[in-house]
């Protein structure tokens, strides 16, 4: 039956080229063996159509051929929840690292505040759909490359312990009830236990940051993107203390890693975040901050070539009153925040106290 | 379709879903190619369609429930498929949850 052929023909297009011709010798069995009996019922041959209204009833080529696909999905949902977690991370940290390179990159053109609210923020603000889209591609690209490597060879993802464990079994890692975090309902947020995954995920994020952190003096395109190159080009260089709050950052960094990985291997990842080291991280972050807002006689950008004075001194001056004024602002969102975890630190020890009397 | 029946059609579906795995080893402990075996389980009310039941045999196979060989029958070539030995276990395992499961649900209706 010419119909029957052009439709497995049709199947065979959208089916696993190393199963096609198994796949569809079986099918044209089971067909043809259906159409017999069809035709046996009539007593005579199907009319053209009562052909078409039987492969109609049979599905597309393209639904038939997608039954035998072993991959279903991109991302299976036992992966699913991780991957949600870290394209949320991985899309708020481009988001931060994006704004934070324009901003500097702005300054350093010497336009200053006025053009952040201006032309530089509109611009800043319409590639950002952009970031978030190559980043999201690329998250996604990786997590379906895990997808499916654990769907061809689950026991390879074995090493990936709890995050391959629904996907290949009720693996958990090993615990104990003693290890439960208190309950404490008032606590909100920092009562939840973290599960071992995502205080791994802390540790492996942590440590891919810091060798970002420490590549970027050696390659600037790892920060400011395209804009390293033009950059390079720029008569302005960075003041010293920026050197001075890099190596800063990197201590604080290191510290956080530190912390994690102790936490990690002495078991202690199931309890709940500390408050005060949280706290203290966070009075951390004003240290470069302070660092670059008392940078010697105000200054965060330098010519390179100090005979510019005369013809660049004007939006020298003005990229560095710009940054300083930017700066001036995170600071009080900083200390803001300080303040506020501080307030809610002390009325929860304060609630605590009276419920205990 | 209304929201209403779209929620039942798909509750419908995954309720199936365990189900006709079950329907299939259940008739596999007889041989049958492909066709044959959508028209027992229709015989006896379990309607299957063909784009459902030849890719499923496929995955059971895959898994090591059943095997299947390659025989020429009424001058065709068929691929005829049953339960192997480990499908035979699992069927059976399979069967317990599952008359444990209709037991329980007759209890609390």
């Amino acid at each position: 039956m010419e119909l029957l052929d052009r439709y497995l023909q049709a199947v065979k297009k959208h089916l696993p080229w190393e199963r096609q011709d198994d796949i569809i010798a079986e099918l044209r069995a089971n067909l043809e063996a259906q159409l017999e009996d069809k035709e046996a019922e009539f007593d005579r041959p199907l009319t053209k159509e009562e052909a078409e209204d039987w492969l109609k009833q049979l599905g597309s080529p393209l639904q038939v051929a997608a039954r035998y696909q072993r991959q279903q999905y991109l991302i299976g949902p036992a992966i699913f929840p991780t991957y949600s977690y870290i394209l949320k991370l991985v899309l708020a940290w481009a988001t931060a690292i994006y704004v934070i390179a324009s901003v500097i990159t702005i300054a350093a053109q010497g336009l200053g505040v006025e053009a952040l609210v201006g032309i530089s923020l509109v611009h800043v603000a319409l590639r950002l759909p952009w970031i978030w889209l190559i980043n999201a591609a690329i998250v996604t690209m990786i997590f379906a490359a895990v997808e499916r490597t654990g769907a061809r060879f689950p026991e390879k993802l074995r090493a990936f312990g709890p995050m391959a464990g629904p996907m290949i079994g009720p693996m958990t890692p090993p615990w104990s009830s003693m290890d439960l975090p208190p309950v404490g309902a008032a606590d909100g947020d920092w009562a939840k236990s973290r599960s071992f995954t995502r205080a791994l995920l802390g540790v492996f994020f942590g440590c891919l940051f810091l060798a970002w952190l420490l590549l970027v003096p050696h390659y600037p395109f790892l920060i400011f993107g395209p804009g390293a190159w033009h950059l390079k080009a720029l008569p302005y260089k960075f003041a010293p203390v920026w050197s001075t709050v890099y190596w800063c950052v990197v201590c604080v960094n290191v510290f956080d890693l530190a912390w994690k990985i102790m936490n990690l291997a002495r078991g202690a990842w199931q309890r709940p975040p500390n408050r005060a080291l949280s706290l203290a991280m966070h009075a951390l972050s004003l240290i470069p901050l302070g660092i670059l807002l008392d940078a010697p006689e105000h200054k965060l950008f330098l010519l390179k070539n100090p005979a510019d004075a005369a013809t660049l001194g004007g939006a020298l001056a003005a990229a560095n009153k710009g940054t300083l004024q930017v700066l001036a602002i995170v600071v009080a969102i900083v200390v803001l925040q300080l303040g506020w975890g501080i307030v809610r630190v002390s009325l929860d020890a304060y609630r605590k106290r009276v419920a205990a009397r | 379709m209304t929201l209403t029946e779209n929620l039942f059609e798909n509750l419908r579906m995954e309720l199936r879903r365990g189900c006709l795995t079950l329907a299939v080893l259940a008739q596999l402990k007889q041989e049958h190619y492909g066709y044959t075996l959508r028209k027992a389980l229709a015989e006896r009310g379990m309607e299957i369609d063909e784009s459902t039941l030849y890719p499923l045999l496929r995955r059971l196979e895959a898994q090591g429930l059943l095997t299947s060989e390659w025989r020429e029958e009424e001058k065709r070539n068929k691929r005829f498929y049953r339960l192997s030995s480990d499908g035979e276990l699992i069927f059976a395992r399979l069967l317990d949850e599952w008359n444990a499961i209709n037991t329980s649900i007759t209890n609390l209706l």
